[in-house]
């Protein structure tokens, strides 16, 4: 039987697999591409169609070298990761994992690949959304380590949990004609416009040239993004002399140190004598120490973590840093850019490694989400959302405003602005505005709102609120053109709204009468639960990988620039409240180009 | 064994068959030179030698119909690419019907493409078609067989 083909992939024409390999500015940009083929024998000439919303057609026009890396069977995984992955994503090989290599032609092409192609191009066609490369052949060279294997095709790429099942049922489904009956009976149910290939396929994935102009304009790949989560947690293998600066929040140091390190070698150092010997008894600490000098001059700690007021850090951070002790800092990193710069200055002269605590890098859900962003599952991002919200009533050195660097939106914004950060990018500029105070025994902020934006296309909305209830919503949404990811705090699980219905949506989209039909369109039907793989709590991951870098003698993953960069976004939002209209935020300057110290590097770490 | 198709090619490809009808005369080249060219204008390229008669054809009635083959289709696909046009009517050996647009399309293609030339280019020994894409069939029941490969030749 004969059915209309209603877009270009019902021609059939796209049919040998291949990824498309070229050099750029940002490293090495990859592109799937089944359009491929041979248009003369003498000279040997090919022809490619890159789409000009992809990074790679830039690449060929301005390098005129690229290579076909044709793909065999056996990396189809990979191919449907590469189709997946999202479009302006950078560092494509690193992401998949993929092994590029160069040799004299100086084109980067993949190892795993059954016959690479080397072209330089002769001509460019003007075609619409796609350029038409007529290249001339360098060189064709098979890979033996494939001899024998099959190229995949286009055909065979559709995913499937089961393929041999999945390919079986749809084998008898076509001979049997039960597929023609069913196209029929869904025919009825849903009649289809009459066919029209070109309007069909410019609708799915056409674009026009205004329309490209517009895509293009955001940039085609997303460079705004400075952040990784680390990609596991750190293991502790030695024992740390760890002293607890503070005897407040201190105990939940305490805790966590126990939980993560068990046999660590604990000690509190405190103001008050009587305060810190309870502390230092209820969590088994080691000794206790009354003042900081005290503390740092005993040999047996090798680090201390800072639990302090805020207004407090940076001199804490530099005598600890003097005598030699490691520090973790806990958020933010002080009040001012000029303390975080001396911090900064005294840790690379003192050789010692400086850590902000900041759990929001360690969360298992925004590395969970910064994979699924990374690999394509939401599309584009384009919104995130924080809410931060629940009543809480600062008091003592958290009320004033000069202690405390000012209120929820330095206390817990700095947190959201990590989690910004981390999965979307840099903001470039942010709007911000507050509702009334309600809290009026402190001097700082009870509630903030704000609104970041990003010349990369995205935008993100913080509400902070120590006034009001959150209730029962996620702390962080990401919504993408793919999906929507919630993130709980504490929960052990992310929830991913997929904007292509699941099955029992679909299914039920054909349930007659409509009233029936609703019953079954419910929320949690389009929506998968992710259970996550790491248990441990951002906190834990924080205090391990502060642990295993001192006992290693290394570099944290995060260094305290992070840190630096949080507050200084987090001043714009304050500059923004006081001034009542959007402020530019500068991208983050090379640590050399702004007189900022580097990162400090393993060898510079003084081991303990 | 190799199959001399795909030892004197590039890359490995699908076959497909180049319908061309100018006036009185019908002619059926096999093709494998051809791909998609833009999703907007929705279009495709396909690349004939200009010593073959498809060529000449080609040239006086801008219209084609590209049929993608089938791998049951070997001995079609033989035929129709080692016998000249000129010497034989290849069409009486096809399965043709004529499409509403008024292509000439392929029983048992897995799909046969109507297309409408908008631009030539000469490359070499073969000059490049590009084609708007017009109308297209699909035969619902070859769907599940891949497509014929210049290495099944």
């Amino acid at each position: 039987m004969h059915w209309p083909g209603r877009t270009i992939w019902d021609t059939r024409i796209q049919s040998v697999c291949g990824v498309l390999s070229a050099d750029g500015d940002q490293g090495v940009e990859i592109y799937f591409s089944a359009t491929f083929a041979q248009v003369s024998f003498d000279p040997p000439r090919i022809i490619v169609n890159p789409n000009r919303m992809y990074a790679i057609e830039e690449m060929i026009r301005r390098g005129r070298r690229f290579a076909i890396n044709v793909v065999p069977l056996s990396e189809k995984e990979n191919l449907i990761r590469l189709i997946r992955l999202r479009r302006r994503q950078t560092h494509k090989p690193e992401q998949l994992g993929l092994v590029i290599c160069k040799d004299e032609h100086g084109i980067p092409f993949l190892q795993e690949s059954l016959r690479t192609i080397f072209c330089e191009v002769d001509a460019e066609i003007p075609s619409g959304d796609r350029s038409l490369y007529v290249a001339r052949v360098l060189e064709s060279r098979r890979n033996p380590k494939y001899v024998g294997q099959q190229p995949l095709l286009f055909g065979e790429i559709a995913p499937s949990r089961f393929p041999s099942l999945h390919k079986t049922v749809r084998k008898v489904a076509i001979v049997t004609g039960g597929l023609d009956l069913a196209k029929k009976l869904v025919g009825k149910l849903r009649p289809s416009p009459p066919a029209n290939i070109a309007k069909t396929t410019y609708e799915q994935a056409g674009a026009t040239e205004p329309e490209l102009s517009l895509i293009r304009s955001y940039g085609l790949l997303d460079r705004g993004r400075t952040l990784v989560p680390p990609a596991a947690p750190a293991v502790l293998t030695k024992k740390v002399g760890i002293c607890v600066i503070g005897t407040g929040w201190g105990s939940f140091h305490c805790q966590v140190i126990h939980q993560v390190s068990p046999n660590a070698r604990l000690f509190i150092c405190g103001q008050n004598e009587e305060r810190t010997a309870r502390l230092a008894r209820a969590v088994r600490a080691e000794a206790y120490f009354v003042g900081i000098e005290n503390a740092v001059a005993d040999p047996r700690v090798q680090a201390v973590t800072l639990a302090l007021p805020h207004d407090l850090h940076r001199k804490a951070a530099e005598i600890a840093a003097s005598a030699g002790k490691h520090v973790l800092v806990e958020k933010p990193i002080a009040t001012t850019l000029a303390d975080a710069d001396s911090m900064l200055a005294k840790a690379r002269q003192t050789g010692t490694i400086l850590m902000v605590a900041e759990d929001m890098h360690f969360r298992p859900a925004i590395k969970e989400a910064f994979q699924r962003i990374a690999r394509g599952d939401i599309g584009e991002p384009l919104h995130f959302l924080a809410h931060a919200a629940g009543v809480r009533r600062p008091r003592g050195w958290a009320a004033n405003v000069e202690r405390m660097g000012g209120g929820i939106l330095m206390d817990i914004g700095v947190h959201y602005v990590r989690g910004l950060r981390l999965l979307m990018g840099e903001p470039n500029g942010v709007i911000a505005t507050r509702a009334m105070q309600i809290d009026t025994k402190i001097a700082g902020e009870d509630n903030a709102q704000m609104i970041f934006s990003s010349e990369a296309g995205w935008q993100a909305h913080m509400l902070l609120s120590w006034s009001s209830l959150r209730g029962h919503i996620p702390d962080i949404v990401v919504a993408g053109e793919k999906g929507t990811l919630h993130l709980w705090p504490g929960a052990s699980y992310l929830d991913f709204y997929p904007v292509r219905p699941t099955a029992i949506l679909r299914l039920a989209s054909y349930i007659r009468p409509y009233w029936l039909q609703a019953k079954f369109m419910r929320e949690q039907f389009g929506r998968i639960r992710i259970g996550l793989r790491d248990k441990e709590s951002g906190y834990q991951g924080e205090f391990r990988e502060f642990l295993a870098a001192v006992a290693e003698g290394r570099s944290p993953v995060s260094p305290p620039q992070d840190g630096r960069r949080d507050l200084e976004i987090v001043l714009n939002c304050y500059e923004a409240l006081s001034k009542h209209t959007s402020v530019a935020i500068s991208p983050p300057a090379s640590n050399l180009a702004n007189g900022m110290p580097g990162p400090i590097s393993g060898s510079d770490i003084r081991r303990s | 064994m190799t199959s001399p198709y795909i030892a004197d090619s590039l890359v490995e490809s699908a076959v497909g068959l180049v319908l061309v009808e100018a006036g009185n005369t019908r002619n059926a080249m096999t093709v494998s030179f051809f791909s998609e060219v833009a999703h907007h204008p929705t279009a495709l390229w396909v690349a004939i030698s200009r010593k073959t008669y498809t060529y000449s054809l080609l040239e006086e009635s801008s219209r084609f119909t590209l049929a993608i083959l089938n791998q049951t289709q070997k001995a079609l696909a033989l035929h129709c690419g080692t016998i000249s046009g000129k010497q034989e009517d290849k069409c009486k050996a096809l399965k043709l019907y004529k499409s509403p647009g008024d292509f000439l399309f392929l029983h048992g293609a897995l799909a046969s493409t109507g297309c409408s030339v908008r631009e030539r280019v000469n490359l070499g020994d073969h000059t490049l078609f590009v084609a708007d894409i017009v109308e297209s069939h699909i035969d619902s029941r070859k769907a599940h067989l891949r497509q014929l490969l210049l290495s099944d030749l």
